[in-house]
């Protein structure tokens, strides 16, 4: 039964030779190692995201007098609702620090060398997206902390003097939060970053399977100079599919583990409770945080004492981030050899907890 | 071979037990919600309450109070004040509705006059129906 | 100069800039012109204490601040003390539960009608407000209030002790419910409805209490069971429901490690 629908399909695309090329015959480096496997996690973290966005969005409802009791609704009467909203909430942070560990793989890697610079610009852009998809998600619940922390950032572009006000006035739809922000991050969030996500996604794919699979920089190594168009090809790497398949699919089985253990036991990690309680816009909590992913560059601003200062930075910072490959163009990838950019990899990553943690605790 | 054969049982197993627990879920979740019994309608007759008077009823295990305002007519509000959940009073005298735990004071259409509650008291469905007013 | 020197020298800038700079802790005080003479070297003793106090109270915690129960205007230090601005002072024994009743309405009443209501009026002796709850140092209410020291000091401790029995099983229902209460927060749910619910009958249990008439405590007491009982079923649902979540999600995560696993094991009959 299972050879007839195959033929039914090889007969009208060539299924064979699609299985052969993409699949058994398109072999990956044989040193690859399992931080190759964080792209393809972060992509199943997105499509769960996607699938669990949907249908929350069959009972939330975007008016400021009703989300919050949405929510609550689908957490208490909804049957099962209380599932899809933690593997909502939960999985963006996790899919958060999956993108992340990724981004740092590839970076320690020097994958985003010649000829991969594209790949890295791309990836970089879905990581601005992925932000925005999280902080325009956390204003949808409509809690003390959603519209709190959606006050602090849309404030930022007020340190730009002359745009800066009507920066802040056109996110906000307004003066302050309210509704009418409602709606417009509801909007970006649930139409246009999906569309632009999937978008990107799609071209960062497509030049990973383009130019080929970077193969980790360690060990003996003879890089050939990139002057025309080639194709990494392997030849004596191991099949993708079944092996690396397998390493794949283990790296999606821990990440869910991992989701549901939070749940399970820790439901309350990314929910505190001022995301439990109903947004009172005359009624500052005492201690607003962003969330973990923000508090390196929420405390960075805190410190420089002028403003401006402090936002043009960051996005020097940012820009320096996504350009790097075009900064860096030593031809040299393996990092071990190269300790001054080595030193900098773990200052960096040294600095950013630090910056994280003491925004937490202080 | 024997292992893979085994191993593969095994993961059919899991994954069909996995895809099971999530897709019932999602059946359940999907599935339009049982028609909620509407709560019960409360219907009481037009002349128990005169001008400026007032009744207290329970609707669906919430005290809400019907009052009889001389110039805008029928209203319910729910009885629960919105600060800490205490139940106001009404003083037909002043025209309000006082709660007596922190003097949190609201007027007849539920707005809050004066003290620490945050919101203005919930209204409650009400029609009138000829000779009878219908809350709920 | 290589580009990576040049990044690490821009990074180590950066670091400096940290360095040097002060965090700023933005302190929300709330300006008060009160605090601000009653806490300083000028005032007299007696009433250099009482920002203090009033730190420690539970009227602290929300926000009654002093011109909330004294009047005045807390901003403008000329007019702080200014009857215009609805100053009133430090209000006279006969007067302080007038005076606590500007907010506390339902106690006030149920007060005036009871015996110590009555001897306060009649001829200015008998406890008000202050005699048992103190006066800036007020904390949340609960059954010790009364005890042998405090009642004792005008008649005899039976009488308050025989009060004390028969509010006891009731104020312990009311504790027991407040933690289950805070089991749920602390799961992640919201339950604004249910502490509504249980605000509510505890005030009115503790305005009942200051009739100090045990008898219609006791006649009430089944009421107030029955609510409670029915508040905690409810509560106990919710909590019966947190633990199905938790075991459920708990399987889940044993069904995806045990795929993990397997698939590991799988992959190592693939060695080719």
């Amino acid at each position: 039964m299972l050879d007839r629908i195959k033929n039914w399909f090889e007969i009208r695309i060539g299924l064979k030779d699609l299985i052969r090329a993409q699949l058994t015959e398109y072999r990956v480096p044989k040193d690859i190692n399992i931080f190759y496997t964080l792209g393809f996690v972060a992509m199943a973290a997105f499509m769960m995201q996607a699938a669990t966005g949907f249908f929350l969005l069959v009972y939330y409802v975007p008016h400021s007098e009703q989300a919050f009791k949405s929510v609550q609704a689908i957490m208490t009467t909804v049957p099962y609702g209380w599932l899809f909203r933690m593997l909502h909430a939960v999985g963006s942070n996790l899919m958060v620090a999956v993108v992340f560990l990724h981004l740092a793989s590839v970076f320690f890697m020097g994958s985003y060398k010649k000829p991969r610079e594209m790949t890295w610009l791309a990836g970089c852009l879905m990581l601005l997206l992925v932000l925005t998809f999280c902080l325009s998600g956390y204003l949808l619940p409509w809690s003390q902390l959603s519209y709190w922390a959606t006050t602090i950032v849309t404030t930022i572009p007020t340190a730009f003097p002359y745009f800066g006000d009507y920066a802040a006035y056109i996110m906000r739809g307004g003066e302050h939060v309210s509704g009418v922000t409602l709606n417009r991050f509801f909007a970006i969030h649930v139409a246009l970053l999906p569309f632009l996500f999937i978008s990107i996604l799609g071209f960062h794919l497509f030049l990973v399977r383009r130019i080929g699979i970077s193969s980790p920089p360690f060990g003996e190594k003879n890089e050939r100079e990139w002057t025309e168009y080639r194709h990494e090809a392997h030849s004596d790497g191991i099949p993708f599919y079944p092996h690396f398949v397998f390493r794949e699919m283990f790296m999606v089985m821990i990440f869910f583990a991992i989701m549901f253990f939070i749940i399970s036991f820790m439901p309350t990690l990314f929910l505190p409770e001022d995301a439990n309680t109903p947004a009172d816009p005359f009624r500052t909590p005492a201690r607003i945080k962003p969330e973990w992913y923000f508090l390196a560059p929420y405390q960075m601003l805190r410190l420089i004492p002028n403003k401006l200062l402090g936002v043009v930075m960051q996005i020097i910072i940012v820009a320096l981030f996504i350009l790097w490959p075009f900064f860096d163009t030593k031809k040299e990838r393996n990092i071990l050899k190269r300790r001054l950019l080595l030193g900098v990899f773990f200052i960096s990553i040294a600095m950013w907890v630090i910056l994280a943690v003491w925004g937490r605790y202080s | 071979m024997k292992r893979r054969g085994f191993l593969k049982l095994l993961l059919a197993v899991f994954g069909t037990t996995a895809i099971a627990f999530l897709t019932y879920p999602l059946a359940r979740f999907l599935a339009p919600p049982a028609e909620k019994a509407k709560g019960k309608q409360i219907s009481i007759k037009r002349s128990e309450i005169l001008a400026g008077e007032a009744k207290s009823i329970a609707l669906n295990n919430t005290p809400v109070i019907i009052i009889n305002r001389q110039d805008k007519g029928f209203i319910a509000l729910s009885k629960v004040c919105t600060h800490l959940g205490c139940i106001v009073e009404y003083d037909k005298g002043k025209k309000r509705l006082l709660c007596p735990c922190h003097a949190g004071t609201f007027d007849l259409e539920g707005n809050v006059i004066s003290g620490p509650p945050p919101r203005p008291l919930p209204k409650m469905p009400l029609k009138v129906e000829g000779e009878n007013i219908v809350i709920g | 100069m290589s580009r990576i020197k040049l990044f690490s020298i821009f990074l180590l800038l950066i670091a400096v800039v940290f360095v040097l700079a002060e965090a700023r802790a933005v302190e929300q005080a709330d300006k008060s012109t009160c605090l601000e003479c009653h806490a300083s070297e000028m005032m007299k003793l007696e009433f250099r204490n009482i920002p203090g106090d009033w730190k420690t109270s539970w009227h602290y915690e929300n926000r009654v601040l002093c011109h909330d129960c004294h009047g005045g205007d807390p901003k403008d230090a000329a007019a702080a003390m200014s009857p215009q601005r609805g100053f009133v002072g430090a209000p006279k024994y006969k007067d302080v539960p007038e005076f606590c009743g500007k907010c506390h309405v339902g106690i006030l009443k149920s007060y005036l009608e009871s015996g110590h209501g009555k001897a306060l009026k009649s001829n200015g002796t008998g406890p008000n407000c202050v005699t048992c709850h103190g006066s800036h140092k007020i904390q949340k209410a609960n059954i010790d209030i009364i005890n042998e020291g405090l009642c004792g000091k005008c008649h005899s401790y039976e009488r308050a002790s025989i009060m004390k029995k028969a509010l006891f099983l009731t104020e312990k229902k009311i504790t027991e419910t407040e933690k289950d209460i805070k089991k749920l927060k602390a799961g992640g749910v919201f339950t604004e409805e249910e502490e509504k619910n249980l605000f509510s009958a505890h005030a009115e249990f503790r305005t009942l209490f200051h009739s100090v008439d045990v008898s219609l405590v006791k006649e009430r007491t089944d009421e107030f069971a029955k609510k409670l009982s029915l508040l905690g079923n409810k509560i106990q649902n919710m909590l019966n429901e947190l633990g199905f979540r938790k075991n459920f999600s708990a399987f889940l995560m044993l069904i995806f490690l045990g795929i993990g696993v397997g698939i590991f094991l799988l992959s190592k009959t693939y060695k080719s």
